[in-house]
């Protein structure tokens, strides 16, 4: 019972962004000094196959009008090849976009559980001891940079310990026949522990905090009062009644939660080698292989753009009272 | 769901409700702050008391105190508050939790906040059977439905979420949760609140029905004086933490001898029938933190005098279910004529604006 | 009270030329902040934080006085050889790098580029979002349609990406960092200063200045303004921290300048030479310098809100 014009509205916005986007990045390549060619100063290239690889990618063509092939193609899907592998980036994002997306939704769903979790029962314990010395935990935890983090867990687990492998998603002799059976073994799940783990501790903090003052808000309404009065354990009142209606700014916050999650996933990526978008960003950005840095950086906008449109459903699907198509 | 029970060993002679001497406080970072000064009033079965007083008087930490509602850094300091003799501020988590809605149960301001906005009713007032009683959802929603048709509502809106009802009709749902495990007691903080007259009224009468039908005993709060005279057995007018007069609401309606109660029946139209003869008292009651040694009402009294700025007055018997707390019960009847005149009030020497209305919330 | 005696005297005021106008501002000002001040203190959490801040503020006013060795001076060992990854000892209490650098002098002299960074970054915040956010609350209608739009817009660029692109462009430095926090972390700002523009202007004496004819600059100057700085203030002490941590996040993945000694050109190093499996001491130092700013900034801004939020502190 979603209210079907706000999400059409929402919608249209949302593709309104992802082609605002898109646009910017196009027109920062173009910026790159030397333009985009200057990644074919390579020694090992000739001129003749210089030449061809401009014409190819058209890139002697007027701004508009490599701007406007530029746009059509982005309309199906097609970011053109690779400077580097030479290679569809279409295709080859796609892969990233599956590592990344395996790493970040998991880390994701554990943080905001945990973090969800954690903030209610913090947001009770107002004025103790014990939350006085879980918010510092909380707040030292959230202040440090997530590469770092990484890093340190990485010394303890990877290097000292020695119980984890330190960086890439499956041994290197490994090889599967389908996608499902990659992400399925236990292989890639080994792998997968301490990058999760770290981008589960800084995800986690957002989630937290909100919830434990939303919850500290709700706990001042007067059906809290309602609930305690009707004999229910604390248990319940926290979890049934105030954490129900606390939870929902946390789902709005995720507009912002998105943004930052993309930005600890681009840096995790790189500390345990996770052949993800972020990381493949990075490298095409060093290596000067704008098509995979354009089209990667645009997914990445996308996921952040998509996620915030189904953050802004999930709020409607949540709150009753938007729901129905009142305020 | 965990179901809250425990045994008690009621005394039957026991007044149903026991407040005595009450004293809540406050935590603050400005040091403790005493919200409730030593109250002490009982309620019998099937009866309906009234509290009245303007908003901040501590009417509200009262009932807080009798549901064990406080706030986190609000406790009762001393006194006690029995239920069939029962000391509730001794009981343990769990034996409070199967007194609860069982015993006594809250007629909030439902026509606010009072219903959780994200759960549908039905499911809000099963919970609260299922808390108490081992019934299977059927038979509690059977229940809720039979509730709701004791109220007047329709049940096929029992599914729906608080904002589709009225203010009214929240107001009645939430009675009939109140009423789900036919309890001993209600109360009743400030149930017609931001609700119009009709509606008020039809609550009211709702409230008086129950008391004659089922037999259960109410405790209305409210800064609306008119609201208590509908409906009230006996009542208790409190002021900044004290109560200022106490007992058989048509004695003191009869023969008020305080002048604070003075003060409030003037300022309602229903109790002297003429609109324009609205007379307020002047000024707003005093800070709780900075609280004047003598009598409570000193500042805003047309009648004090020296004397009252000693110590708060105790509370004398002044008739047979009937207590004032004043130093003047002597002049009462010169007090009472002085009192109809508005130029009485004016001359209080507060200088603060006239709010429009003693307990103008 | 003091809104009161805002009241009275405003008609005054408007015809009389500027000068009276600033001054009223720095009167309200003066009133607000001095507010807010108060409040603050009572927050311990806050002033922890303060006093974290302040002391890596202190060090990276002094550092250049007191470092030791220069951040790319090499030491050597007794035998003639590179002093390359030596734990703690006497003389270099926080060991040394791969290349022989000694980890103390590059820490202390990397808490000025952090300095800079946060506060350069908190301040273009703190301006672009406050003014941003009173336009767009004072004026209404289509001008905070379309700016609100664009906040919107601009949330779908995610920060640490797309610093990477304007660094790849432009090339490695640390304005890269300032542009993309200019760009990027004023938008909670701006949503946040516009509604409370919202609601101040609804206030007696912004009509009784409209009134008088005073222009939208002046309003939104002289009256608005005053009220929204501490609101500014406690974003823009978030914003230090972001940025910092903005900052070492891009030069960990190498698109920070390599001659600037900076706690993430530090952490950059010892990831790829991968010497932080062994060398706990060249990595530890820099992480923990961040987290405690970032940190300390955190909770002067939360201490103070806290403190600012009555409805947290009630129950």
């Amino acid at each position: 019972m979603v209210n079907k014009r706000y999400v059409a509205r929402r919608f249209a916005l949302m593709l309104a962004s992802l082609f605002i986007v898109i646009t910017i990045l196009f027109f920062l390549f173009r910026q790159v000094p030397g333009g985009p060619m200057s990644a074919f100063t390579n020694p090992r290239m000739s001129q003749a196959a210089r030449q061809a690889v401009i014409e190819q990618y058209g890139l002697n063509d007027p701004l508009w009008r490599q701007y406007i092939r530029y746009m059509v193609n982005v309309a199906q899907l097609d970011f053109g090849q690779s400077f580097y592998y030479g290679s569809s980036v279409s295709a080859l994002i796609t892969d990233r976009f599956l590592n990344t997306m395996s790493l970040m939704l998991t880390a994701f769903t554990i943080s905001y559980t945990v973090g969800t979790y954690l903030g209610a029962q913090l947001g009770w314990l107002r004025g103790t001891a014990k939350e006085r010395v879980g918010m510092v935990v909380v707040l030292f935890v959230r202040s440090m940079p997530v590469f770092w983090t990484g890093m340190v867990i990485l010394y303890v687990f990877g290097f000292q310990l020695d119980v984890f492998p330190i960086g890439g998603m499956r041994e290197s002799t490994a090889s599967y026949d389908t996608t499902t059976a990659k992400f399925l073994s236990t292989d890639f799940l080994y792998h997968l522990v301490l990058p999760v783990f770290t981008l589960s501790t800084y995800y986690t903090g957002l989630p937290l905090l909100l919830m434990r003052n939303n919850i500290l808000e709700v706990l001042s309404e007067s059906y809290i009062d309602t609930a305690r009065a009707k004999g229910l354990t604390n248990r319940r009142v926290l979890f049934v009644h105030a954490a129900r209606t606390a939870i929902l700014p946390v789902v709005t916050a995720f507009a912002i939660a998105i943004g930052f999650a993309v930005g600890g996933q681009v840096l995790i990526e790189q500390v345990f080698s996770w052949p993800g978008l972020g990381r493949e960003m990075v490298q095409a950005s060093l290596r000067s292989d704008y098509p995979v840095a354009q089209g990667a950086f645009a997914l990445l906008s996308a996921i952040v753009i998509t996620m915030n449109f189904v953050a802004d459903l999930a709020y409607t699907y949540l709150d009753p009272r938007v729901r129905l198509g009142e305020s | 769901m965990k179901r809250a029970t425990a045994t008690f060993d009621f005394d039957d002679d026991a007044p149903l409700l026991a407040v005595e001497d009450a004293v809540v406080t406050y935590s603050t970072s400005g040091g403790d702050l005493t919200a409730v000064d030593g109250i002490s009033f009982s309620v019998d079965e099937n009866e309906i008391f009234g509290l009245v007083g303007e908003s901040g008087c501590g009417k509200s930490t009262v009932a807080q105190a009798i549901l064990s509602l406080l706030p986190s850094n609000g406790r009762v300091a001393s006194g006690s508050v029995r239920f069939r003799g029962i000391e509730l501020t001794e009981l343990s988590k769990r034996e409070l939790d199967a007194l609860r809605w069982e015993h006594f149960s809250l007629i909030s301001q439902g026509a606010m906040n009072a219903l959780n906005p994200v759960h549908r009713i039905s499911n809000q007032i099963v919970e609260a059977i299922q808390a108490h009683r081992d019934v299977t959802t059927d038979d509690a929603r059977e229940r809720a439905a039979e509730l709701f048709e004791v109220v007047g509502l329709d049940p096929d809106r029992m599914d729906d979420y608080p904002h589709q009802f009225s203010g009214g009709m929240k107001q009645r749902a939430y009675i009939a949760m109140s009423l789900a495990l036919d309890p001993d007691l209600i109360i009743a903080d400030e149930p017609t609140t931001a609700l119009d007259v009709i509606v008020q009224d039809q609550i009211l009468k709702r409230l008086k029905q129950l008391r004659d039908e089922l037999g259960i005993s109410v405790i209305i709060i409210s800064h609306d004086i008119s609201v208590i005279a509908e409906t009230c057995n006996r009542l208790g007018v409190m002021y900044s933490g004290k109560l200022m007069e106490y007992g058989d609401l048509k004695e003191i309606f009869a023969d008020p001898y305080n002048p604070y109660t003075l003060g409030l029946q003037n300022a309602f139209p229903t109790l002297r029938g003429d609109q324009s003869d609205l007379i307020s008292v002047p000024g707003s009651p005093p800070d709780i933190a900075d609280l004047p040694d003598g009598c409570r009402f000193l500042d805003r009294c047309p009648f004090a005098t020296a004397e009252c700025e000693t110590e708060h007055p105790p509370l004398e018997t002044v008739g047979e279910d009937h207590a004032s707390a004043c130093y003047h019960h002597d002049s009462i009847e010169r007090m009472r004529e002085e009192a109809k005149n508005r130029e009485t009030w004016e001359r209080t020497g507060s200088d603060t604006v006239p709010t429009g209305g003693i307990g103008d919330d | 009270m003091s809104e009161e005696t805002d009241t009275s005297g405003r008609t005054v005021t408007e015809s009389r030329g500027t000068k009276q106008g600033w001054r009223r501002f720095f009167q309200n000002l003066k009133r607000s902040s001095r507010e807010q001040a108060e409040l603050f203190v009572q927050s311990r959490l806050a002033v922890a934080g303060l006093l974290i801040v302040l002391f890596y503020f202190m060090l990276a006013v002094i550092s250049p006085y007191i470092v030791p060795y220069g951040p790319s001076e090499r030491i050597y060992m007794a035998d003639g050889t590179w002093a390359s990854l030596q734990p703690p000892m006497a003389g270099h209490p926080l060991g040394t790098t791969d290349a022989g650098y000694d980890v103390l002098s590059q820490l202390l002299l990397g808490s000025r580029i952090a300095m800079f960074v946060g506060l350069l970054g908190a301040f273009m915040v703190a301006v672009i979002g406050t003014t941003v956010g009173i336009v767009a609350g004072y004026y209404g209608g289509w001008i905070d349609e379309v700016v609100m739009r664009v906040v919107d817009i601009l949330y779908g660029l995610p920060f640490i990406p797309f610093v990477v692109v304007i660094a790849t462009v432009f090339g490695a430095s640390v304005w890269n960092i300032i542009f993309g926090v200019a760009l990027l972390y004023w938008l909670s700002t701006a949503r946040v200063i516009r509604s409370e523009v919202l609601s101040v202007r609804e206030r007696p004496y912004i009509e009784a200045a409209e009134a008088a004819g005073a222009s939208d600059f002046r309003i939104m100057a002289v009256h608005i303004l005053p009220n929204v700085i501490p609101l500014s203030a406690l974003y823009a002490a978030i914003a230090v921290g972001y940025s910092i941590v903005a900052q070492a996040s891009i030069a960990f993945l190498g698109f920070g300048d390599p001659n600037v000694p900076s706690w993430g050109v530090m952490l950059q190093r010892a990831f790829v030479t991968q010497s932080f499996g062994e060398a706990w001491w060249w990595t530890l130092p820099p992480g923990l310098s961040i987290t405690l700013v970032v940190m300390g900034a955190y909770l002067v801004g939360r201490g103070y809100e806290e403190v600012a939020n009555p409805q947290l502190q009630e129950k």
